[in-house]
């Protein structure tokens, strides 16, 4: 079984792009998916407590530069890294619950982040046009996962 | 980051304030030994959610400012009910009024816990940040995180679903627990006091430092017990007025500097909201084991030092497991899970206790229920004017530490009030010029 948590705000503008393609996942009924959405990275800790199988989708903010829209990494054996920094609005980000989880010995044995970049996180706005443009190749990336095409760790290109 | 500027003078600034709810800008300049200035500059987006709620209908603020803020959902929730529910002229039953209080309770314990263990208490032990901090007190940190999936548990129970609840109605709930599905949740609160007496016990020898501050404290209290639903207004300076009059004693001024509105007591000034203020005007109607934690850690009948702000935090969270335990205990339902409402024309106020501070909603509605006016007043742009009062004087006093212990300190004095900038803002990053 493989849980799927999208991350954001779906009133922060591209915020919102990890709930929006949780809730396309969850549409497509995989067998062994569970899905679930949340606001905030802090109850990631408890969202994936005793998992083994976990797919994060986050918006990324900043830093792929000229490279792919939607990136996907495996973060159990090595850190989130800086240029991947999620997007959301609140001091607990994704990075931190991944490495706090893995200081305690908590974190699942398989989690993948897929990142989906975005760049407009206004109050109020819905999912700018380019981000949903990446939600096809978004939720492409969470099957792979899923099915255990587990990506390795990897800059933006 | 520090540059050079001229002469002697020099602009240290960090681009991203850390372990604060949200993001903002922090501007201190210094002249000549002197702090000229100090600016919390919040660049608010359109106050979107007020626009938005123009034009709909008076059922909908529970769940539309629900959505304000991921960490103190409730607290918009139960702001939300109160004004429409006097606007509308209806008084929920004590029922309702206790399950309110159990499920504010949640949201306390969780955000409460959060900050403490994962956002402040780095601050005193040490260390960048609590996954730093988590290699070497580990049971400290599981205690913690036990303490806000606790918090977290009481909020799916009543609320149906921690983020965002979905249970609450104008008039009350769509659903009520069965005494059966409380007393079952018992141990988990049991558990929770605990660990919550234990908070108290470990923050309480937190070195910090000497700095009393003659705030005005401003918070609900209520006669019957600690302030978190309802509650009427008081302050340190005497005052005691009906939610709905805040808006005689209280005025909202545009600063230039900032997007959000800076709150002034009328006649008085800047005043602080949040747990030193409930704390101070309300530590006579505590419960019995929060009273001892507090006396314990050593606090007396007020405490006016921000830097002990994590020890009251943490009595407030002994005091929130005690309270749902009491509802819990209390609990045989209702006669029904909500009282009707119907819409009448009229202004209506709410006030609760967020665990930020006190949080006001003010609704003005049309005949059909339509409403026409909505204020949002949070409680980060209540304390914006002392946090900018503390950084002035509290850099004053350190102007001899080099650059980045100064930065570190200021930012540990910006989080002692747990500033929630999603909620009045967001974009926070702290300069500090010196000229």
């Amino acid at each position: 079984m493989t849980l799927v948590i999208g991350v954001g705000n779906p009133d922060r503008g591209d915020d919102g792009v990890g709930p929006a393609v949780a809730a396309r996942v969850a549409a497509l009924g995989l067998s062994g998916v569970r899905v679930a959405p949340t606001v905030d990275p802090a109850r990631l800790i408890d969202a994936w407590d005793g998992e083994s199988d976990v797919v994060v989708v986050d918006a990324v903010r900043v830093g792929l530069g000229d490279g792919p829209r939607v990136v996907s990494l495996r973060v159990d054996e090595q850190p989130l890294p800086g240029w991947a920094a999620c997007g959301g609005t609140h001091a607990f980000s994704v990075a931190s619950a991944i490495e706090l989880s893995r200081a305690l010995g908590r974190l699942p044995e398989h989690l993948v982040v897929v990142g989906v970049a975005g760049c407009d996180f206004s109050t109020g706005h819905g999912l700018s046009s380019d981000v949903r443009g990446r939600m096809d190749a978004a939720i492409e990336s969470v099957r792979a996962a899923v099915h255990g095409a587990h990506p390795t760790q990897g800059g933006p290109g | 980051m520090t540059h050079k500027l001229t002469g002697d003078g020099r602009v240290l600034s960090v681009d991203t304030l850390a372990r604060v709810e949200g993001e903002g800008a922090m501007h201190v300049q210094v002249h000549g030994g002197e702090v000229t200035d100090v600016q919390l500059q919040i660049f608010e987006p359109p106050r979107f959610f007020e626009a938005f709620l123009r034009g709909r209908a008076y059922t909908e603020p529970p769940d539309i400012t629900a959505r304000i803020c991921g960490i103190c959902p409730v607290a918009y929730q139960m702001s939300a009910c109160n004004a429409i529910e006097q606007a509308c002229g209806v008084v929920v039953p004590e029922e309702i009024r206790q399950l309110r209080r159990l499920l504010y309770c949640g949201e306390w314990i969780e955000s409460h816990a959060l900050h403490v263990y994962l956002l402040h208490a780095p601050d005193f032990l040490g260390y960048p940040g609590v996954v730093e901090m988590a290699r070497d007190y580990r049971e400290l940190v599981e205690q913690g995180l036990r303490l806000k999936k606790a918090g977290n548990q009481l909020l799916e129970l009543i609320g149906g679903r921690a983020i965002h609840p979905v249970n609450v109605k104008i008039g009350g709930f769509y659903r009520l627990p069965t005494p059966a599905e409380l007393r079952d949740f018992r141990p988990v609160l049991e558990q929770a006091l605990a660990d919550s007496i234990a908070t108290v016990q470990a923050v309480a020898g937190f070195e910090t430092p000497d700095f009393e501050q003659p705030y005005t404290y401003l918070s609900l209290r209520r006669e019957d017990g600690y302030p978190l639903e309802s509650g009427s207004v008081v302050t340190s300076t005497g005052l005691a007025f009906p939610v709905e009059r805040f808006d005689e004693h209280v005025a909202e001024q545009h600063v230039e500097h900032s997007n959000a509105l800076h709150a002034w007591l009328r006649g008085s000034g800047p005043y602080v909201v949040g747990p030193l203020a409930r704390y101070s005007l309300n530590h006579d109607v505590l419960t019995d084991v929060a009273k001892e934690a507090a006396a314990a850690a050593g606090l007396g009948d007020t405490c006016r030092n921000p830097f002990r702000s994590i020890v009251v935090r943490a009595v407030e969270l002994v005091e929130a497991c005690q309270v749902a335990l009491q509802v819990v205990d209390s609990w045989r339902g209702a006669p029904a899970a909500a009282v009707p409402v119907e819409p009448r024309a009229g202004v209506g106020y709410g006030g609760t206790e967020a665990p930020r501070g006190l949080l006001i909603h003010r609704y003005r509605l049309a005949e059909d229920g339509t409403i026409e006016d909505a204020v949002i007043i949070p409680p980060t742009s209540q304390n914006q004017p002392s946090i900018e009062a503390d950084l002035r004087g509290f850099v004053q006093d350190r102007l001899d530490l080099p650059d980045d212990e100064l930065t570190r300190q200021c930012e540990q004095a910006i989080r002692n009030y747990d500033p929630c900038i999603s909620c009045a803002t967001h974009f926070l990053d702290l300069h500090v010029d010196r000229a």
